[in-house]
């Protein structure tokens, strides 16, 4: 490999592991468990730096979408684990707070988190996109813990991310 | 289809809440290349990008990076105490710089991946190259071995016996290319693979008593084309058994090729 490709990549990691770090140790919640979340996501972000494609967004975007998705395949792993071996399913959903990696809103609201944009959002919308982004819960999950309608869920999650535009739009304009 | 469901999917998808059919599905409607819902994930992976970016900064554990240079085989710079100082300017200049032209750096990360693109053409020819040699030392030692038979056939004394299947194989065949003096060579056709530990064994067989004539496997299509040494004198019939791995002494398996007697 080029030594220029490690000095970009090196570049890279100092610009946007600052930005993506918080969002790990926000999901996941164990900073050594954040720590190897991190690395295995510019891990693959250095391997998959092919697949990276301008018009599908800024490389911001990009590697913010694969620092969640890695952050909340390691919560729902957790959260597997912890079904089997610990609590019975029902159980599980019935004690909410319990769950680990779960309720994301609640644990968001305790550590005074809800801050700038999502604050800006009505409470019902903000716990959907807080259930989902933060928490890796599925929409079918969602419904389920809320005993909303699933129709209800996707119509609350495409609203909440509508204003979101709108609203960091304005912040940014 | 009205589109309005896809727009819904399209936000589930974005915050990865999208599951079950309607996520196989919306992988392939965008699979076929909808301008509409790509652009609707850009605009959300930029909002939900914006979100990140309300966070304060978080400088990750130094060893997450060393540990990454590692992995990408970098070394982690070792200066020395007279190099500290110019070290520390040219780090102050870089983060400076990168305050600057994030955007700049952010495009030279999107070079370098042509970059790692060739490397990966490079890579991929010498993959095919180490294949093509491969296969062409097949070829010669297949061409090498026909040669043979071919040899062994101008010899008058060659007589070919033919072999059926039996017991577990009926549907195999084989011939045999003899030559009590050269030897032969043994040629199968569906043949079913051998169990896991199991090898077919070939045997001449002269006034009853069974030689082994070494073993062989066949390949993905039942076929297999095996060595025959000299048996030191006539053959009456040729067999093959299935045999323990390595093969054995005597015949303790079950015939699945005979000549006729």
């Amino acid at each position: 490999m080029a030594t220029g490709d490690r000095d970009a990549f090196g570049r890279f990691y100092d610009r946007y592991s600052p930005l993506v770090y918080p969002l790990i140790v926000r999901i996941v919640r164990e900073r050594g468990d954040a720590d190897d979340v991190l690395q295995e996501v510019f891990w693959e972000a250095w391997q998959a730096a092919d697949s990276y494609d301008p018009d599908r967004g800024s490389p911001e975007a990009w590697i913010v979408m694969r620092a969640r998705t890695r952050a909340i395949d390691r919560i729902r792993s957790v959260r597997r684990r912890s079904e089997t071996f610990v609590a019975p399913v029902d159980e599980t959903l019935a004690s909410g707070p319990v769950e680990p990696g779960g309720n994301a809103a609640d644990r968001a609201a305790d550590r005074g988190l809800v801050t700038g944009a999502l604050a800006k959002l009505p409470e019902v919308q903000r716990e959907v996109i807080e259930l989902a982004y933060y928490g890796g819960l599925t929409q079918t999950e969602i419904a389920e813990r809320l005993r909303q309608p699933l129709g209800t869920v996707k119509t609350r999650m495409r609203i909440a991310l509508e204003r979101l535009r709108e609203i960091v739009g304005r912040q940014a304009g | 289809m009205n589109h309005e469901t896809m727009d819904t999917q399209a936000a589930a998808y974005a915050l990865g809440a999208l599951d079950g059919d309607e996520l196989t599905a919306f992988e392939a409607h965008l699979a076929h290349g909808c301008a509409r819902c790509e652009a609707a994930l850009r605009e959300s992976g930029e909002t939900l990008a914006a979100l990140a970016r309300e966070a304060p900064p978080a400088v990750p554990p130094a060893h997450v990076k060393e540990a990454l240079l590692r992995r990408i085989g970098a070394r982690a710079p070792r200066p020395s105490p007279a190099e500290l100082r110019r070290t520390w300017l040219r780090w102050t200049a870089a983060t400076v710089a990168a305050m600057l032209v994030g955007g700049f750096l952010a495009a030279g990360f999107v070079a370098s991946r042509y970059e790692a693109r060739l490397g990966q053409a490079a890579r991929e020819v010498a993959v095919l190259r180490e294949r093509l040699l491969g296969e062409e030392a097949a070829l010669r030692a297949s061409v090498a071995e026909y040669q043979k038979i071919v040899e062994l056939l101008r010899d008058p004394a060659t007589r070919v016996v033919a072999l059926s299947g039996a017991g577990p194989s009926p549907a195999a065949h084989g011939r045999v290319v003899w030559n009590e003096t050269a030897g032969g060579h043994l040629l199968v056709t569906d043949l079913p693979p051998t169990p896991e530990g199991k090898t077919y064994e070939a045997w001449t067989i002269a006034g009853g008593k069974p030689k082994p004539a070494g073993v062989f496997n066949v390949d993905a299509t039942g076929h297999a084309s095996h060595r025959l040494d000299p048996a030191g004198g006539p053959v009456d019939v040729f067999a093959i058994t299935i045999e323990p791995a390595g093969g054995t002494p005597a015949p303790t398996g079950p015939i699945v090729l005979a000549s006729a007697k």
